[in-house]
C-alpha cells in the first residue's frame, strides 16, 4: 500500500484528468480498508470479555463486518481496540503498541474506563483518566461494559469515518462523524437546565390538568372525525 | 481437625493468643512480639501443619492509629483453615518476616510493603513489586495524598 498511497499522487497529478482518477482511487482504497479492519486486541479488564469474546462468538459474529481477524501483534493490525482500564504502568506499553502499528491506524476506546477512567476517576492513584491522554482515539463506545451491539455501532461508525475520511492527497487527516465537542452556542448549563425541566415535567402528574388535556384532545378527535366525514362527503 | 479441637490446640501454643468471636473461620489475635514463634509452631507442628499461606494483607485502622496484619493459613494435609491477626502502631511499622516459613510470603510481604509501607525484619529482598521504584508514599494508607489523585467533589 505504501507505494500506491505515497507515490501515486506525484505521478497522477500532472497527467490531464489525473485528479479525477486520484479521487476514484481514494474510494477504492478506502473501500478496501474499511472492509478488512483487523483489530489488535488490547484487553486489560472486563470489557475484553464482553467486547473481544462475545463479539467474536457465533451469536454476534464480528466476521459479518470483516473485522474478525484479531491480531495479537500490532504490526499486522489496523485498529487498536482498547477494552479496559489503563493504569500508569500500562500507559507506556499502550503507546509503544500504537507506534508499532502500520499506518493508517485507528483506535476504538470501548467502555467507561478507556473513555474517561470510569469508576476509578476519583480517589485512584494509578488509573489513567481516558486512553486519549496517551494516544489519539477515533471512536468512543460508551458502556460499562458496552453491549456487543454497541461495539458493532462503534465499528460501523469507524467504517463510515474511513469511507468519508482520508484521501491520498492528505493522508492522516480524518473527518470525524462523531461529535467531539458541544455545538457552538450551546453550553453544558443549557443541557442541564433542559434535562432538569424535562425530568420535573415527567415526574409530576396534575390530575386536573390531565383531565382538561384529555377533554381537549377528545374534543379535537371528535371534531377531526366530523371533518373527515365532511371531507368524505365532499369527495363523494 | 474439628473447629473446637483445632481452636483449643492453637490456643494451647501461646497463652497470649486470643480467640476472636463473630468470625467466619477460626481467628486468633496475637501480639507482634510473639507472632513469629506462634506462626512457626503452626507451620511445623505435624497435627496442625499449616503449610500454605493463602493470603497476607494489612488493614489501616487510622482512627486507632494502627495497622492490622492478617495471615490466612490453610493446611493441605488436614484441610483446615485459620486466620492470624496482629497489630502494629502506625509510627513504628516493623513486623517479623515469615518468608522463611512460607516462600510465597516473600512476594506477599513485598506487596504489603508497596501498598502500606510495612517494614519486614529479615526479609531477603524488600523492594516495591507493583509500583514504580521511585514512587513516593504508600497508596493504600488512608491518609495517602499525591498530585495526581482527584478527590470526589461533594
Amino acid at each position: 500500500m505504501g507505494l500506491v498511497t505515497e507515490k501515486l499522487p506525484i505521478f497522477l497529478e500532472p497527467v490531464p484528468g489525473g485528479s479525477v482518477l486520484l479521487a476514484s482511487m481514494d474510494k477504492l482504497i478506502n473501500w478496501a480498508r474499511l472492509n478488512s479492519l483487523w483489530p489488535l486486541t488490547f484487553g486489560t479488564s472486563c470489557c475484553a470479555i464482553e467486547v473481544m469474546m462475545a463479539t467474536g462468538a457465533p451469536k454476534h459474529d464480528i466476521a459479518r463486518f470483516g473485522a474478525e481477524v484479531a491480531r495479537p501483534s500490532p504490526r499486522q493490525a489496523d485498529v487498536l481496540v482498547i477494552a479496559g482500564t489503563i493504569v500508569k504502568r500500562m500507559a507506556p506499553t499502550l503507546r509503544t503498541l500504537y507506534e508499532q502499528m502500520a499506518e493508517p491506524r485507528y483506535v476504538i476506546a470501548t467502555g467507561s474506563c478507556a473513555i474517561s477512567g470510569g469508576p476509578f476517576v476519583y480517589g485512584s492513584y494509578s488509573t489513567v483518566r481516558g486512553a486519549d491522554e496517551i494516544i489519539p482515539v477515533d471512536v468512543y463506545v460508551p458502556g460499562c461494559p458496552p453491549r456487543p451491539e454497541g461495539y458493532f455501532y462503534g465499528l460501523l461508525t469507524l467504517q463510515k469515518m474511513i469511507r468519508e475520511g482520508e484521501t491520498l492527497r492528505h493522508p492522516g487527516v480524518r473527518r470525524k462523524p462523531v461529535l467531539a465537542e458541544l455545538p457552538p452556542g450551546i453550553t453544558m448549563e443549557d443541557i442541564r437546565r433542559d434535562l432538569v425541566h424535562l425530568l420535573e415535567k415527567e415526574a409530576r402528574v396534575d390530575l386536573r390538568e390531565a383531565e382538561n388535556a384529555t377533554a381537549e384532545s377528545t374534543e379535537r378527535l371528535l371534531r377531526s372525525g366530523n371533518s373527515s366525514s365532511l371531507i368524505r362527503s365532499t369527495r363523494d | 481437625m474439628e473447629t473446637q479441637v483445632l481452636s483449643s490446640a492453637v490456643l494451647a501454643i501461646d497463652s497470649k493468643a486470643q480467640l476472636r468471636d463473630k468470625t467466619d473461620r477460626l481467628t486468633v489475635t496475637i501480639p507482634v512480639e510473639a507472632l513469629f514463634t506462634f506462626l512457626s509452631k503452626l507451620n511445623t507442628d505435624s497435627s496442625l501443619a499449616f503449610d500454605m499461606l493463602c493470603a497476607h494483607t494489612a488493614i489501616d485502622w487510622i482512627a486507632e492509629q494502627r495497622f492490622e496484619m492478617v495471615y490466612e493459613l490453610y493446611s493441605t494435609t488436614h484441610s483446615h483453615a485459620m486466620r492470624v491477626t496482629t497489630s502494629v502502631p502506625r509510627e513504628n511499622t516493623v513486623v517479623p518476616s515469615v518468608s522463611s516459613l512460607w516462600r510465597i510470603a516473600e512476594w506477599q510481604e513485598r506487596e504489603v510493603y508497596d501498598m502500606f509501607g510495612i517494614l519486614y525484619e529479615n526479609h531477603p529482598d524488600l523492594r516495591r513489586v507493583l509500583l514504580d521504584d521511585g514512587w513516593q508514599g504508600f497508596p493504600l494508607r488512608k491518609d495517602y495524598k499525591d498530585d495526581y489523585l482527584l478527590e470526589r467533589p461533594e
